[in-house]
């Protein structure tokens, strides 16, 4: 087939199609919505939330949200394959090393065996299925809207997507978990975050490429 | 740079947004020798069939992955990010490295205008491989330069039916053709 053929065939198809932008903003709501609902049935909020979300413990929500927003943003940027995200990707990195210093810190104030009683709880392993399974429909959205677009490295934008995911999962989940302390969350939840990571870029690796 | 009285390669994709397709086959044909020339300043070696190849898998690329840009960007960068990135893809399909550094696209010259000499094979192949009818509206509009109303009325289809084939078709035929050259 000539190229000029291909040209002719290809202007003829106008079906409008939707911007990955346009994508995020669409499926996230809808996903975020649906996992709150489904910890209102299946987990439930913990009975003293009131309480929580006016005191120190809200970090564990807002800690995830903060990295849910950054990824949202990064993503929305690598989206575009000519976009430079060196400002979108220092947020994230900023955000990360701020968890890895808490984590630092948790480490070098906690004997291990104290790090060893706090996660002796079913809820560790409740925590590290619950959240993947609660960011599951945001991951879904995420690369469903990432696959619009076009990025240059679909395992990282995969990940970032994954990021994005976990996060969402990881606020939700915090509403139901009753473990504050900083060990706790950053062992249980940074480490189901990096579960829906992981799981983005498998995925992202597949299907995001182009 | 383009003469005065040309529209801009970003009015021009705006208005193929909104389903002008005069605007989107002009913009379009000018994009061509710009990506004909990256193609062939990078694999020339190949033979100008295996290059006209690569061209026409980046137009259908360009096609397919439209929406990412951002209409209130310059147009240009996105091409050539889009143009290196199918480029370096498909040589590596082919079983050939390149080496496109970014800051290079830009100032490689266009192929010379006027110049589509080659019947390019994948593309034919890969149509051939389509479901008979999707392959059948592709022709007719490409090759025979039918439009989708009068392919429409000749396949026993709605204008609209045929534009979604179409737009089926191009999503199609991406997918084959990763699956064919690996």
């Amino acid at each position: 087939m000539k190229t000029d053929a291909l040209i002719a065939a290809l202007a003829a198809d106008t079906t409008p199609r939707v911007a990955p932008g346009a994508r995020l903003a669409r499926s996230l709501p809808v996903a975020f919505v649906v996992s709150v609902l489904l910890l209102l049935v299946f987990w439930q909020v913990r009975p003293d939330l009131a309480e929580v979300l006016t005191s120190v413990p809200v970090y564990k929500t807002l800690v995830p949200a903060a990295m849910a927003l950054a990824a949202l943003w990064l993503a929305r940027g690598m989206a575009r394959p000519e976009a430079r995200v060196g400002a979108e990707a220092s947020v994230v990195g900023v955000l990360g090393l701020g968890l890895l210093g808490a984590l630092a810190y948790g480490l070098a104030t906690n004997s291990p065996a104290e790090i060893a009683e706090l996660l002796d709880t079913r809820d560790f392993e409740n925590c590290l299925i619950s959240v993947p399974v609660l960011a599951a429909l945001p991951l879904a959205g995420a690369l469903w809207a990432m696959k619009a677009g076009a990025p240059r490295h679909p395992v990282l934008a995969g990940a970032v997507a994954g990021l994005l995911a976990g996060g969402i999962g990881a606020a939700v989940y915090s509403l139901h978990c009753p473990h504050d302390p900083l060990m706790y969350f950053l062992s249980a939840y940074g480490g189901a975050m990096l579960v829906v990571v992981a799981l983005g870029a498998v995925i992202g690796g597949r299907v995001l490429r182009w | 740079m383009p003469p005065m009285d040309e529209p801009s390669w970003e009015s021009l994709m705006r208005a193929a947004n909104r389903g002008d397709q005069r605007s989107y086959a002009r913009l379009l044909g000018a994009v061509t020798p710009v990506v004909r020339g990256i193609v062939r300043a990078r694999g020339g070696t190949l033979g100008p069939e295996a290059c006209e190849d690569v061209v026409q898998e980046v137009l259908l690329t360009i096609h397919l992955k439209r929406q990412s840009w951002r209409e209130d960007a310059p147009l240009r960068p996105w091409l050539y990010a889009v143009t290196r990135h199918k480029v370096v893809d498909a040589f590596r399909a082919r079983g050939h490295r390149v080496e496109i550094p970014v800051e290079d696209v830009a100032e490689i010259l266009p192929a010379p205008p006027g110049e589509d000499p080659f019947e390019a094979r994948d593309m034919a192949r890969v149509i051939g491989r389509l479901e008979p009818r999707a392959a059948e509206i592709v022709r007719a509009i490409g090759i025979d330069g039918e439009s989708a109303a009068e392919a429409g009325a000749r396949l026993g289809m709605s204008e609209g039916a045929v534009r979604v084939a179409l737009h089926r078709a191009f999503k199609s035929l991406a997918r084959l053709r990763e699956r064919m050259i690996e």
